[in-house]
């Protein structure tokens, strides 16, 4: 069963762009410094995900990437509120909490509006809706640890969680977010990274159909420098893709044994 | 929302892919844009914009407050937007919520740059007054007032043009406080600072309707679309930030051409709303 799949890669390292090093414009800039945890710029956290975490949902997933922890679970289709006019495509409903200990600081716990509906506009392209008319579909994710992309997280680990309820889809959704701190470009950013970057971009896209779902970007960016970004956001969720359908298959064979 | 007959979805739909559209436009060509400044006295700075019919009011207020420990050296500027029921009906109690979040989430995205305040529209290095302990903090609010698609442009625009109207007054901080000890400040009410706006970008959402994509969409070409993508340009012509609306899903390919193409059409947006700005102040000047 796992030889068929083949052993999952847990890391979604996007493959070095052909172009060779550039050379530092000054030596004594910030060229020379490592990430916290000893990663490469263009080099992921290894990469965990697990589906059935909840029992009750009609799906769920569990991912870890590094510190951020995220669960998802996935309810539904079921009869949507009688307060909602008819409708002949189903409708999903996403929500992204935060525990009251996902941050250093203790928080209040509440919910993000804004990544709820970027989770729903990264996800809703992906979904047949016109498949589950009348009806809705709850997506509902909890950050347990917030250690740095935790937006992207939330989105793969939610679409996993909608594949393993069973919900008919046009591909896998996979996310990934670069920062960009001075002249160089990071990948999967960490907190304490994203808390210094200059300008972050956010791609999540369906890997098989290569059509991007959302795209967000924030700072200055020059063409060159976004289509580099853009390009390492591509190719690692591609990689990330690999690891999500690995972990499917080995859920499948799972329970067929 | 739009009704829209199957027989008008079409006439606009062909439209477009004739490259006229309903109101006699091209795909790249903007409503008429007309400007106004200094329109709410109340406040430090404000602009009403009209694209069309779609009307937009930005107003800016500066209040003396405490700098973000984290980074002492820079003001705070926060941005909200209202999108009040006399626009539309659908906006009345919660409705108008999730497009208010969303388009002020949008902005900041766009005007307020990266995290470390890099790539910000407005230096927020000079809205300091003590470092670490007083800044200006700058509350920046857009008003819809009548809604007929592109408000994210007209909004954009518009707070561009109040940032330009605001004048900050000159604050003189009293010598001797030491330490921890927050100084006093002497407000003058007839010295003003002005801003350098000449970094703020402007929006340009490109709006895709079968294979095409227009710009200045209003609501019955919005309804008809598959997806946006809002990009934010400044002079240089260096991308501040971008945002995408709409459920289907992009090429990449498709996306760097929708940039440069965003990139030319802000060239002359830019241009236009400057001259505009600067011809409504005079307007203001006068009278």
């Amino acid at each position: 069963m796992a030889a068929q799949g083949g052993a999952a890669p847990s890391t979604y390292t996007p493959t070095p762009t052909k172009k060779t090093q550039r050379s530092p414009f000054f030596s004594d800039s910030d060229v020379d410094w490592l990430r916290p945890d000893g990663r490469g710029f263009h080099q992921c956290r290894p990469a965990f995900f697990r589906t059935g975490a909840v029992n009750s949902a009609a799906g769920s997933a569990y991912a870890e990437f590094g510190n951020t922890k995220v669960i998802v679970s996935v309810f539904g289709p079921r009869e949507s509120k009688k307060a909602m006019v008819y409708s002949d495509v189903g409708r999903l409903n996403c929500n992204v909490s935060y525990t009251t200990f996902a941050n250093p600081a203790r928080g209040l716990g509440s919910d993000n509006k804004e990544f709820s509906s970027m989770l729903h506009k990264a996800l809703e392209g992906a979904i047949m809706l016109e498949t589950f008319p009348k009806t809705t579909v709850d997506v509902f994710a909890l950050v347990l640890e917030s250690g740095g992309s935790d937006l992207p997280v939330v989105i793969s680990c939610a679409s996993l969680a909608l594949a393993d309820a069973g919900i008919m889809m046009y591909d896998l959704v996979a996310g990934v977010s670069v920062s960009c701190l001075g002249r160089n470009l990071i990948i999967d950013p960490i907190l304490e990274e994203e808390s210094f970057q200059d300008g972050s971009m956010m791609i999540t896209c369906m890997p098989s159909r290569y059509e991007v779902t959302q795209l967000t970007i924030t700072g200055e960016w020059s063409t060159a420098k976004l289509n580099e970004a853009m390009q390492l956001c591509l190719d690692a969720c591609s990689k990330l893709d690999k690891i999500m359908r690995a972990c499917l298959e080995e859920a499948a064979s799972a329970s067929q044994d | 929302m739009v009704g829209l007959s199957l027989g008008e979805k079409h006439f606009i739909q062909g439209g477009i892919d004739q490259n006229l559209r309903s109101d006699g436009r091209k795909r790249d060509t903007y409503r008429p844009i007309s400007v106004e400044t200094g329109v709410i006295p109340q406040a430090n700075g404000s602009a009403r914009i009209r694209i069309g019919a779609t009307e937009v009011i930005a107003s800016v207020k500066a209040e003396l407050g405490r700098p973000n420990a984290l980074q002492p050296d820079k003001g705070k500027v926060s941005i909200f937007v209202d999108c009040s029921p006399v626009a539309e009906p659908m906006f009345e109690g919660r409705g108008g919520e999730e497009l208010s979040t969303e388009l002020s989430v949008a902005l900041q995205r766009c005007l307020l740059g990266g995290k470390s305040g890099a790539g910000a529209g407005i230096d927020l290095s000079s809205l300091i007054v003590a470092e670490g302990k007083i800044c200006w903090d700058l509350y920046i609010d857009g008003l819809v007032i009548s809604s007929d698609g592109n408000l994210l442009d007209a909004l954009g625009a518009a707070i561009k043009a109040a940032l330009s109207n605001t004048g900050i007054p000159r604050v003189q901080v009293a010598a001797g406080a030491s330490g921890d000890e927050q100084p006093e400040v002497d407000i003058s009410d007839e010295e003003f600072m002005q801003f350098d706006t000449s970094g703020i970008p402007v929006i340009v959402t490109l709006t895709k309707v079968g294979r095409h994509y227009i710009v200045d969409a209003t609501s019955e070409e919005e309804s008809q679309m598959s997806s946006a993508v809002s990009v934010s340009i400044n002079r240089k012509g260096h991308i501040c930030g971008l945002s995408k609306r709409g459920s289907a899903g992009l090429d990449p390919s498709v996306i760097s051409d929708m940039i440069s193409v965003a990139r030319h059409i802000s060239e002359q947006l830019i241009n236009k709303l400057d001259s505009e700005i600067s011809a409504a102040e005079a307007d203001e000047d006068e009278m």
